[in-house]
């Protein structure tokens, strides 16, 4: 379990970055926090010719906040996204969920741009992307853009970052102020993969639901919104009933995978148990319950 | 205010104290010496190409590539090392056993995917690993041999084609008339129990460094092993080497929960390669090794029925158990070792008349299963309790009356067990009484029927084990097996400036045994603590030493250091006779001085010492002698330990995630040296046993690949999962060992398992849901649990119609 032997480059700016990456021609890889480049390295699974480490790049570990959304660079470390005052103000939901990812080490090291370019289909922070309506800013020999997170996962561990691609920062939207939010997370032991966990953020505006969000991770092929739970929730008094057919098109819409750790059912099943339970906290703290 | 001062008399014995650990602050501080920490100068690493295949022939290997590569020393297969080692073959003394040789690299064909067949040395592990990739393998696959039941059966792939069978050991055990028992039975109750196969996960993996002296024919094997003198006997046959040219050193060892207390072919393939290359040698397992080929354990199907009488008491026990042993049979403790002993413990703590088994080892193409910590005592534990529980639902008893009516009473001692084994007076009533009192056992059966009120799933399970440890020359600690395991030798020393050096067979890799025996000399010699070094894990130490396993340091080291010490004692007393001019009768030693009884003449130790060794004159010449004693210690029999065990837990009736609550153990281990030692064996060996519950399993497919091959799919619990502990110690009679310790490391593992069964079982029982595999992982109680809802649902209806 040792890597085959690669370069190694520390960049001190973007430029210099996409400078080493052009030049590589397809023959490098980024490493951020390192946290799931080096297990593949190690495997051999990947065996790049060079490494291009953008620790050193400054300015990439930053948290805005501004009135309609947060900007966090891509060099923000996990532990941050977890602790930082002004996300745990502004997303809670974020910081919650950030809580639940891998243990303290790997949070102290792994960071926002590495997890969602790797997209791990069970992890949390491309869920989050989802379900906060994130826009994934990067750069690339040819400027950059900015891609919306419901266009940017496109399977297992596949973006649609391209090889000469650097991801710069998210902007994820704010709520609306008053809004409720729950999130929940089944895994087989503390800091692992989720087996599925669920997200939900909403507002209540005369008693209806309005601008519900329900995301899902581990239950798919990616990360996922439920637009139809979301549809059949929108404009509708909270209550059992309307919780349950929303979890029931939870179910109809999730194709989990079976694995060793569960199978296509449990997670199924796990999806619907969730998304019921995150709709109930999150329709009760925008009534003020403060659950 | 001023403090009392501590007289001496007063001053407790260091035996029974809270001492703490003095390995600690050097394995804590990183200043531990393991063996990959050694880097002698001109230092070859090794990396193995490993058979992806479980079960093939070998047509063909082209090295030439590998050979070539940057930085590589030698790249050797099988027919390379032809003449260089005898293979040795893990010998028992059971009729229907047939033993497997234990070779370096595979010859001719491969058993299980892990298998090392070429291996690679190199100026790094990188560049060993980089020619690995060049070598070419041309497997011809010979059908893979997975499912046990399957293996067994005649018209399964032979593993071993001499053999003619892949089963390698057949029992049966049995005792008075239990056809007659079970007819005669007013209840019944029975299960087939399967326990799964774990890997032992030591945070240290196995590692070696064979070191060649050319200019004096010895080699020096550094091994991360629990026995190392097992190593040094094995090897020394292999390699045709007396044991003064070949010693084996285990240093700091990192664990290894069974996994390091075998003998191992990449322990035979440094010290060849070494001797032929004429340059240290090292290899180092990686994580992917070492949950591919460290020995594994328990995996088990045990089909077992118990007859009891219309007052709860049993009254025969029946078992047909299947192990499915892996590839080879474990050197040297045969593929008997946990299979026969699963037998062996079935009859637990209860007087049970009429016993009998059948058991079968059985071989398949997957890692070879050895020592884990507990052996045979886990799935034996785990099909006994959770038939107790069944026969008390059935019965519509508590589960902990049941055992109470069971149990060998204090009044049986000796007992002998359906399966031959004896038990000696050990406290196991006591043991479930004080675990009951001090969890409050009542008041937790109030609580259930609170949450149940509620619609939550509480479970209590509780698990009463009796075990051997200790066990001397009587019998092997694996059945058949003809090394005596029985002995321990211990050489105690004062040297010529006062210190004082323990030297054992025994090898620590956790258990604190450089504090317990310490301790045990201490006051054997009247010594300070801080004066006496142990040494172990080192075969040049003692003339004979196996190592540690079987719950025996204590007891055997121990015993040993005792008799050793207590010899260097009336030396050190003789000559402090002579020094002080006082009659021996009135000297005392403590605290690392001799005092003449009344008076304030003393001397200390390193003053006698240093007049016995050094000073003309001091003694007269014809009487000094040398402050030195090496003893032997046999306990012959061996010892109960004994424990009941209480989990609470709590299952989340949506998502069946299981959180474990307070958990009690109540444990006799005899006179304890050390609380709070036997405290973190009992942490940590719960810990273990909640993995074997509720996380731990190896899985092979159906093509014999391992598809836990990495610590994200091989899940260890880690501290979360652990719930907190109490542990109780009941220091009943004492037993017949010198000392009157009985072993105590591996109980908490042999525990957990059915203690939890039971409470998972407990709180499904409203659903008719009992827990007879194990670990029960999240997607077997959704299987479970979905079953019996569907159940209850189709009972429903059909009850509306
Ligand atoms: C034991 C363990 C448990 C874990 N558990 C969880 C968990 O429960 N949930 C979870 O979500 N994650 C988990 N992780 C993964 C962890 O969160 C990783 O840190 C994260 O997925 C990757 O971040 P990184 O900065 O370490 O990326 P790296 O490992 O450095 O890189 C990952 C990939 O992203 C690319 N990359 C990195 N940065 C950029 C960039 N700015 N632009 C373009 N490409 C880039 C790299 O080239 C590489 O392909 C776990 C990891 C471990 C080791």
């Amino acid at each position: 379990m040792k890597p085959a032997a690669f370069d190694y480059l520390a960049v001190e700016s973007v430029e210099a970055a996409l400078e080493a990456l052009a030049r590589a021609g397809g023959e490098a890889k980024i490493v951020a926090g390192g946290q799931s480049l080096v297990p593949m390295l190690n495997f051999r699974l990947l065996q790049p010719a060079l490494l291009v480490d953008i620790n050193r790049i400054p300015g990439l570990d930053f948290i805005a906040v501004e009135p309609a959304r947060i900007r966090v660079g891509a060099l923000t470390r996990h532990h941050r996204q977890e602790t930082a005052p002004e996300l745990r103000e502004h997303l809670p939901v974020l910081s919650a969920a950030m809580a639940e990812v891998a243990h303290l080490a790997i949070r102290n090291r792994g960071t926002l741009g590495g997890s969602l370019s790797h997209a791990d289909p069970a992890a949390e922070l491309p869920m989050m992307a989802l379900l906060l309506d994130a826009e994934i800013a990067t750069a690339s020999p040819s400027g950059g853009r900015r891609i919306a997170a419901r266009d940017f996962f496109l399977g297992p561990l596949a973006t649609g970052l391209a090889e000469d691609e650097l991801l710069i920062e998210v902007a994820f939207a704010r709520p609306a102020a008053g809004s409720g939010w729950a999130f929940e997370e089944v895994a087989r032991r503390s800091g692992d993969f989720a087996l599925a966990a669920a997200a939900v953020t909403l507002r209540l505006q005369d008693g209806r639901i309005a601008e519900p969000h329900v995301a899902l991770t581990g239950v798919d092929e990616t990360p996922l919104r439920a637009g139809a739970a979301e549809a059949l929730l929108d404009g509708e008094a909270p209550g059992a009933e309307l919780f349950a057919a929303a979890a029931e098109a939870v179910r109809r819409r999730v194709q989990p995978n079976t694995d060793l750790h569960a199978s296509a059912d449990y997670r199924r099943h796990l999806a619907g148990v969730l998304v019921r339970r995150t709709l109930e906290k999150a329709a009760a703290q925008a009534a003020g319950g403060r659950a | 205010m001023t403090e009392p001062v501590e007289t001496l008399a007063a001053r407790p014995k260091s035996v029974g104290a809270r001492v703490r650990r003095t390995e600690d602050p050097r394995l804590l501080a990183g200043q531990g010496r393991y063996v990959d920490d050694l880097a002698p100068p001109r230092l070859l690493h090794v990396a193995f190409r490993r058979s992806d295949m479980s079960h093939a022939r070998i047509r063909g290997l082209d090295l030439e590539a590998a050979r070539g590569a940057p930085g590589v020393v030698a790249v050797v297969a099988a027919a390379d090392l032809e003449g260089l080692a005898k293979p040795l073959v893990a010998a028992s003394r059971m009729a229907s056993y047939h033993g497997t040789p234990l070779r370096p690299l595979a010859e001719g064909k491969v058993r299980f995917v892990g298998e090392p067949v070429v291996a690679v040395a190199a100026e790094s592990r990188y560049l060993a690993e980089d020619a690995l990739e060049l070598v070419d393998i041309d497997f011809e696959p010979l059908g893979t041999v997975i499912d046990p039941e399957a293996a067994a059966a005649g018209d399964a792939p032979l593993l071993h084609e001499e053999i003619g069978t892949n089963v390698l050991v057949e029992r049966r055990f049995r005792r008075g008339e239990p056809e007659a028992a079970f007819a005669a039975a007013a209840h019944r109750v029975g299960g087939s129990f399967r326990f799964r196969r774990k890997s032992p996960g030591a945070i240290e993996n196995r590692a070696c460094l064979a070191e060649w002296d050319a200019g004096r024919g010895a080699l020096t094997l550094h091994s991360a092993s629990g026995i190392p003198g097992i190593v040094r006997d094995a090897l020394s046959e292999a390699l045709d080497l007396p044991g003064h040219r070949l010693r084996v050193v285990a240093p700091d060892v990192g664990g290894s929960f069974g996994g390091k207390g075998s003998l191992y072919p990449e322990e035979i393939l440094v010290s060849l390669l070494a001797r032929r290359l004429g340059r240290p040698i090292k290899w180092t397992s990686d994580r992917l090794e070492d949950l591919t080929a460290t020995s594994q354990a328990f995996d088990e199907i045990v089909e077992a029925e118990m007859a009891l009488d219309a007052e709860g008491r049993v009254l025969a026990l029946r078992a047909e158990v299947l192990g499915d042993t892996g590839a080879y049979s474990i050197y040297p403790w045969t593929a008997g070792l946990e299979p026969v002993q699963v037998v062996g413990f079935l009859p637990g703590p209860y007087r049970i008349e009429h016993y009998e088994a059948h058991v079968r080892a059985v071989a398949t193409s997957k890692a070879p299963t050895g020592p884990y910590r507990g052996v045979g005592r886990p799935a034996a534990v785990f099909a006994t309790e959770r038939l107790m529980d069944l026969a008390a639902r059935k019965l519509g008893l508590d589960p902990k009356e049941i055992r109470l009516r069971n149990f060998v009473r204090p009044e049986d001692f000796p007992y002998k067990i359906g399966s031959g084994i004896v038990w000696d007076r050990s406290g196991f009533t006591e043991c479930l009484e004080a675990a009951c009192a001090r969890a409050g056992y009542p008041a937790l059966r109030e609580k259930q029927r609170q949450a149940r009120a509620e619609g939550r799933w509480f479970g209590i399970g509780l698990a009463s084990y009796a075990e051997l440890t200790g066990i001397g020359s009587k019998i092997s600690v694996a059945p058949g097996m003809p090394i005596n395991t029985g002995t321990e030798t211990a050489v105690v020393r004062i040297d010529s400036t006062g210190g004082i050096t323990a030297a054992v067979g025994i090898a620590s890799h956790g258990q604190g045994l450089e504090t317990t025996l310490a301790q045990v000399v201490a006051d054997e010699l009247g010594a300070r603590l801080e004066d006496i070094r142990i040494v172990q894990g080192d075969s040049d130490a003692v003339p004979n030493a196996t190592g540690t396993y079987a719950s025996r340091g204590a007891v055997l080291a121990g015993g040993a250091a005792i008799l050793a010490s207590r010899v260097v004692r009336e030396k050190l007393l003789r000559a402090a006779g002579h020094l002080l001019e006082a009659a021996e009768a009135d000297l005392e030693a403590r605290d690392g001085r001799v005092t003449v009884a009344g008076t304030d003449r003393s001397m200390s130790f390193r003053e006698i010492a240093r007049a016995v060794y050094s000073e003309i004159g001091r003694i007269p010449h014809d009487k000094r002698e040398e402050l030195e004693a090496t003893r032997l210690y046999d306990p012959y029999y061996g010892t109960t330990s004994s424990a009941t065990h209480v989990a609470t837990l709590e299952i989340d009736p949506e998502t069946y995630r299981v959180t474990l609550g307070a958990y009690l153990v109540a444990e006799d281990c005899g006179r304890i040296i050390n609380p709070m030692i036997v405290d973190g064996q009992v942490h940590g060996g719960v810990a273990q046993g909640v993995g074997a519950a509720l996380y731990e399993e190896v899985v092979y497919d159906a093509d014999g690949q391992n598809l836990t091959a990495s610590l994200v799919d091989y899940l260890i619990p880690s501290a979360p999962e652990v719930p907190p502990m109490t542990v109780l110690h009941v220091e009943g009679e004492l037993p017949a060992t010198l000392g009157g310790f009985r072993g105590m490391g591996e109980g908490g593992t042999i525990g957990a398992p059915a203690a939890i069964a039971n409470a998972l079982s407990d709180a499904l029982a409203p659903l008719g849901i009992g827990i007879d595999e194990l670990p029960a992982t999240p997607e077997r109680l959704f299987r479970l649990i979905e079953r019996a809802q569907q159940r209850q649902d189709n009972q429903s209806t059909g009850e509306e119609r």
